[in-house]
């Protein structure tokens, strides 16, 4: 009997085909890579002041010559689900103080033109970019690694944010109701790209409304004049 | 010459190192991956250079559908021996639903069972009217309710006036991550995160920051998809 068995194992062949176990595994593969997701979404941190009334006194005092304001608009369009989407950007801005009498309120786009919204802050941020630009240089060569770079940066940008008497852009966003998302996102951007020290978003007030309807041709529509803005 | 003799070869190839590769591909994708979120809509973040990632812990996210409709998310925090996700869930549940009912005392009690399947769902986002009846419902109904009649009334009827639903919701969830010693996590800046689509006008997401600006919330994250900038 035993003799009998052991002739007949022989005749096994102890090789197992893979092929189906490939075929599985590269289905489970395939489940799995599309059903994941590998890129984390970023974030952009923002910071609106507080609803508290503050006392005049406390209030950050800023020289109107430095203050740069941008209005941003669009075109909203609602479909038939109620999905309503921004189009035709534009940026109105104006430098100082808001012009009263001949209501001058000028175009920009953004972009890496000398006059668009890229280079018109480079221009004006000077001081602090060659600052910025040296350490740059400096951490390419290796000079100085990520950490003290970045720090040195923030300190720099701090300074400057202290400093009244600095040569330094202050911004101010004012996005209407009908602006697009996208566009403040990236208006935000332009203001890290540029180490913008002081920026701030706002609602519009009565006479950016004015200034915009000399513009536009119309008043401001759908509700823009809107809800929290504690600063005059 | 003699004939060249062609060998005979075996065409089976061995596929055990084939099996090798992919199975350890299998295990690099089922370790790595996260599953991409079941939300009620998809939005598409706007682009921007900002590199830091989206906390996946002690996170209030508010997602802006393109229809104006708001929904939220809560993650609590990884450490077993701090506040989880479930506790997080059903205790921010409770007190905004007991705050609801102070106001609505005809409106139907919560229950123990609502409860815990309330912790498990991951975006929420219906009027408190409709909470309950909404928890109940099967699975599959769920996600259709929430498209079609969700949405957490958010308008500001009245500045100053008693707190709209999703203020309340806002208030029960700083409450609770007081109570549980993550109050800074909230306030610091990295709590909450704005998820809104790119072509969304601007007012929408504008609601949503005056409402948290009105529950002292003034720094948040907005989510962005990274974008590369290229050097000047």
């Amino acid at each position: 009997m035993a003799k009998k068995d052991k002739s007949r194992q022989k005749k096994f062949d102890t090789r197992i085909d893979f092929t189906p176990m490939v075929d599985m595994n590269m289905l489970l593969i395939t489940f799995f890579m599309l059903c994941t997701t590998m890129l984390k979404s970023q974030t952009l941190d923002l910071v609106l002041p507080t609803n508290d009334n503050v006392n005049k006194e406390e209030e950050t005092k800023i020289k109107e010559s430095d203050a740069i304001t941008f209005i941003l608009d669009g075109n909203v369009t609602t479909d038939k689900m109620g999905q309503s989407k921004s189009t035709d950007s534009k940026i109105y801005y104006y430098e100082g103080k808001p012009d009263m009498e001949n209501f001058t309120l000028n175009d920009i786009k953004f972009g890496n033109d000398k006059d668009a919204i890229r280079g018109m802050l480079q221009k004006r941020n000077k001081e602090l970019l060659t600052i910025v630009n040296k350490l740059k240089a400096d951490w390419k060569k290796g000079a100085i690694n990520d950490s003290v770079y970045n720090a040195k940066v923030r300190d720099a940008r701090e300074k400057q944010a202290a400093d009244l008497n600095a040569k330094r852009p202050i911004i101010v966003i004012k996005p209407t109701a009908n602006a697009c998302y996208a566009d403040v996102v990236h208006m935000l951007d332009e203001m890290q790209i540029n180490q913008i020290s002081t920026y701030q978003i706002e609602a519009l007030n009565k006479q950016d409304s004015t200034l915009y309807e000399h513009k536009v041709g119309h008043p401001l529509g759908g509700g823009a004049s809107a809800p929290a803005a504690p600063a005059k | 010459m003699g004939k060249v003799k062609i060998k005979k070869q075996s065409t089976i190839i061995d596929m055990t190192a084939m099996s090798d590769v992919t199975v350890l591909l299998l295990t690099f994708f089922m370790l790595t991956s996260t599953f991409l979120q079941k939300e009620p809509v998809q939005v598409i973040t706007p682009p921007s250079v900002s590199e830091e990632k989206v906390p996946d812990e002690k996170l209030v996210q508010v997602l802006i559908a393109p229809n104006g409709k708001v929904y939220m998310n809560l993650t609590g925090a990884k450490d077993s021996t701090q506040l989880s996700t479930e506790t997080f869930r059903t205790e921010v549940l409770s007190q905004a639903y007991n705050s609801y009912r102070e106001t609505h005392p005809s409106a139907p009690k919560l229950t123990a069972q609502a409860a815990k399947e309330f912790s498990k769902l991951n975006t929420f986002g219906v009027p408190m009217k409709e909470l309950t009846k909404w928890i109940a419902l099967p699975m599959e109904k769920r996600d259709e309710f929430l498209k079609n009649e969700g949405g957490i009334p958010i308008q500001i009827s009245v500045k100053d006036g008693p707190r709209n639903e999703f203020q309340t919701w806002l208030a029960a969830i700083k409450s609770v991550m007081q109570e549980h010693g993550l109050g800074k996590d909230l306030i610091g800046g990295r709590g909450v995160a704005i998820k809104a689509e790119q072509s969304s006008p601007y007012s929408l997401v504008q609601v949503v920051m005056d409402n948290l600006q009105t529950e002292k919330l003034n720094k948040f994250t907005l989510m962005t998809s990274l974008k590369v900038e290229e050097e000047e």
